[in-house]
């Protein structure tokens, strides 16, 4: 199983993408090799991000996410660890000429884990669930495009719509089909998922054992264990002990030393969606200037940045679009580190004297020290950067909400969000009518394949204008104990498939 | 109960402890003059980044490098400076604040003074770091003047208290009286009089208020409120080494040491100042 492993001091960011890129392929072979793994097993998981509630409509957190997304419940469709949206309970679906009625036909044979059978009546009750006056779902807006649902027979539904949005699927991956007799959800479930909710302890665990009646095929383990913990120091020193199996993601390099070089752990890194980044206020002088927001960029020697932060981990982006999104093309050649060229910009731009400009820095790890690096890289091209050190709360009212600043660093921690920049009213103002006009009507096209291209093209457009500075792509590490095998590696929007997940004898 | 005992017993307190004297000196005196050569002189520029990740340290770098490449040493030495900068100037301001307010407490008319002695007892309760924190907040950005200003400010009620009843104490001797009597005006007095007498008390007072205020701007720029990078504040240095130090110990274990020695070092200065001048312990 250590062909997993990244023998970290020697690895290079190449073999590193390179791993990651064949993520699934590993896994499948993992699973090849591993005949003598034990079926009734079963696997604790580590994680920081306990659940508030058992109900994703009623403000429980990225945790319920993590455990419940796939595992308990399942969508009419399931967005993989690859970035690609299949149907789930979905069997099959047509979508009419104009775009706007959507026809779903469901699974036979699926049953909640009370006993009923899955009905369109069910997906019906679970979508309004979602877009309820009282939901506290953060995806509720995403769905309020849906104008009506009807219930043609028990295997038939229709969803139509106000406007046409072919991101529909995508967004139904992450509305949980529940039971439409459960009832109150926030500490019990009624899922159709191959594991089933043994208990839940509050402020310390949640386990879940297999379904018998699951549809698909049955789990590779004898269920998983949900170990929660509010400090990562002792989530690591739970894996080193051999308390927990896996711990589902490593903030910082430092921690990482203690598995790496060790043959008792698997150290593994994926793709995060989440993206450090340099925002400026792209409404106000010199920042309106796509010339002079090329020219910083070039002026930043942003894969220094990301070593000096994550050491051999992370990606480097040449725009806000992570590879797990599916119009990622590789961008970083267009303003790429060159500090000679950024000189002559700024003077063609008209500031061969350079100018000045305040950082807002949220008080945070890692934004004071990036705040450093960009100050030192922007000084040797004359333009000289004051660092303003805010608070999280700070950030959120002067930057977010008024708009009252120059440039700031934030983290961006989205899967898909390349919409913010089809928004000019966004915090940093960014307004090409051309790019609002792709991520706009994007939504409207007939098929994946035409949205892909647009976006693909917005993508270019603002690589190319340089509306931010995207400094790096942080790395999603997991590490487990090295007879654990076939977990997820990227972790989109937060969630941890755990049924392939194997341990060995 | 050995024969020696009774001997020790009676050498003067100043002398049996002259060691620990020596040894605060030295660690002052270390720090001040990395301070001060940080002025003119540090091994690298602050900005300079080509020092590689987290290396050990070395005979290129004394104390090895930080995430950036940046040489740690220049760090220490700078954060030296910026250590007593901060406490020379909050020690200024709050002793200012503080032996004006205490003298002109010790002065006035009895309400007068029980009023201004509870305000300092209020005040003493808030944590320095805490009124300091208040005062950082209420300015629009972080920087080094705000941050003495703050701990200034903070500090100073502990100096009026300890002002106001070491002035309360002189005024009741004869000299003051006599003085009074002569026609005085109470300007005089405080110069002439006052301000003498309390002058070595109150330097115990302010040296040990420095060792706080060197505390508190760690914390401040821990918390970043301090001064602003790029600076080098040691309680920055240990803020930004934290999530090193598996990897990398030297960066947070360097500026701890350096703090830890100038606060010790100032305490047993001031210990020896009180030996020096306060008359109990000079001849038992």
């Amino acid at each position: 199983m250590t062909f997993m492993a990244l023998p970290l001091p020697t690895a290079t960011r190449a073999l590193a993408a390179a791993l990651a890129a064949s993520s699934a392929l590993a896994l499948s072979a993992a699973g090849a090799l591993a005949q003598d793994h034990d079926p009734d097993a079963v696997i604790n998981i580590g994680s920081l991000y306990e659940p508030q509630n058992l109900d994703n409509t009623a403000g429980a957190g990225q945790g319920i996410n993590e455990a419940f997304n796939g595992n308990v419940y399942e969508g009419l469709f399931v967005l993989t660890d690859d970035g690609d949206v299949e149907p789930r309970l979905a069997e099959d679906y047509t979508i009419s000429e104009d775009g706007l009625v959507y026809t779903f036909t469901l699974k036979d044979g699926v049953t909640f884990h009370s006993g009923d059978p899955l009905t369109a009546d069910d997906v019906k009750s679970s979508i309004e669930r979602v877009v309820a006056e009282n939901s506290a779902s953060s995806r509720k807006r995403t769905l309020a495009v849906i104008e009506a649902i009807e219930v043609l027979d028990d295997r038939t539904l229709t969803v139509t719509l106000k406007s046409p949005s072919i991101s529909l699927p995508y967004n139904l991956s992450y509305v949980w089909i529940v039971n439409d007799t459960a009832g109150d959800i926030s500490a019990s479930e009624d899922g159709t998922g191959p594991y089933v909710l043994r208990e839940w302890r509050r402020g310390s665990a949640l386990a879940l054992v297999p379904f018998e009646g699951y549809w698909g095929d049955a789990p590779d383990n004898g269920g998983v264990m949900f170990q929660y913990f509010t400090d990562a120091t002792a989530q690591n020193n739970a894996l080193l002990t051999g308390a927990v199996d896996i711990i589902t993601s490593v903030q910082s390099p430092d921690a990482l030393s203690q598995f790496a070089d060790n043959p008792d752990f698997t150290v593994s890194e994926g793709a995060s969606t989440t993206k450090e980044i340099m925002a400026y206020n792209d409404r106000i002088a010199p920042f309106d200037d796509p010339m002079v927001r090329s020219a910083l960029a070039r002026a930043v020697d942003n894969e220094k940045l990301l070593n000096a932060i994550w050491g051999d981990y992370g990606t480097l982006i040449g725009s806000f679009v992570p590879p797990t999104d599916p119009w990622y093309v590789d961008l970083t050649d267009v303003n790429a580190y060159d500090p000679e060229s950024a000189r002559q910009m700024l003077a063609e731009a008209g500031y061969e004297d350079g100018f000045s400009f305040t950082l807002d820095t949220p008080d945070y790890d890692p934004h004071p020290i990036v705040a450093q690096f960009v100050q030192n890289e922007l000084a040797n091209v004359g333009v000289d950067v004051k660092i303003n050190i805010i608070t999280a709360n700070e950030w959120y009212t002067k930057i977010y909400k008024a708009q009252d600043f120059e440039a700031t660093l934030q983290e961006h921690v989205n899967h898909r969000d390349i919409v913010f920049y089809g928004n000019p009213d966004f915090y940093w103002g960014y307004d090409n009518p051309e790019v609002t006009r792709l991520i706009a009507e994007s939504e409207n096209v007939a098929s994946i394949a035409e949205q892909t291209e647009m976006l693909t093209e917005a993508n270019r457009i603002i690589a190319e204008d340089a509306a931010s500075m995207w400094l790096y792509l942080y790395p999603q590490i997991v590490v487990s104990t090295s007879n654990v095998t076939g977990y997820p590696l990227n972790g989109l929007n937060s969630q941890f498939f755990v049924s392939d997940i194997k341990k060995a004898d | 109960m050995t024969a020696q005992e009774p001997e020790a017993r009676r050498l003067p307190r100043a002398r049996r402890r002259a060691p620990a004297h020596w040894l605060g000196l030295v660690l002052v005196g270390v720090i001040v003059a990395a301070g001060l050569v940080s002025f003119v002189w540090t091994p690298y520029a602050l900005s300079d980044m080509a020092g590689g990740r987290l290396a050990p340290p070395s005979a290129a770098h004394w104390a090895g490098t930080d995430r950036l490449g940046r040489d740690v040493f220049t760090q220490l030495m700078i954060g030296a400076r910026i250590a007593l900068v901060v406490g020379c100037g909050a020690v200024a301001i709050g002793g200012a604040i503080g032996i004006a307010v205490g003298v002109l407490a010790a002065f006035a008319t009895r309400f007068a003074d029980d009023a201004l002695a509870a305000v300092f007892d209020i005040l003493i309760a808030f944590p320095t770091l805490l009124i300091a924190m208040l005062v950082v907040a209420a300015r629009e950005e972080a920087s080094l003047g705000t941050a003495i200003l703050a701990l200034g400010i903070g500090l100073s009620p502990i100096v009026g208290r300890v002002t106001r009843i070491l002035t309360k104490r002189v005024l009741s001797k004869d000299y003051i009286t006599a003085a009074r009597v002569s026609g005085t005006g109470w300007p005089a007095i405080v110069l002439w009089h006052i301000l003498p007498n309390i002058a070595p008390f109150l330097g115990v007072n302010l040296a040990l208020q420095f060792g706080l205020a060197v505390m508190a701007e760690a914390s401040l720029s821990y918390l970043g409120l301090g001064t602003p990078p790029p600076n080098a504040s040691w309680g920055r240095m240990l803020q930004e080494a934290q999530g090193t130090v598996y990897t990398a110990p030297w960066g947070a274990l360097l500026p701890g040491l350096a703090l830890f020695s100038l606060v010790i070092g100032v305490n047993l200065l001031a210990d020896a100042l009180r030996d020096r001048f306060d008359p109990a312990g000079r001849d038992s």
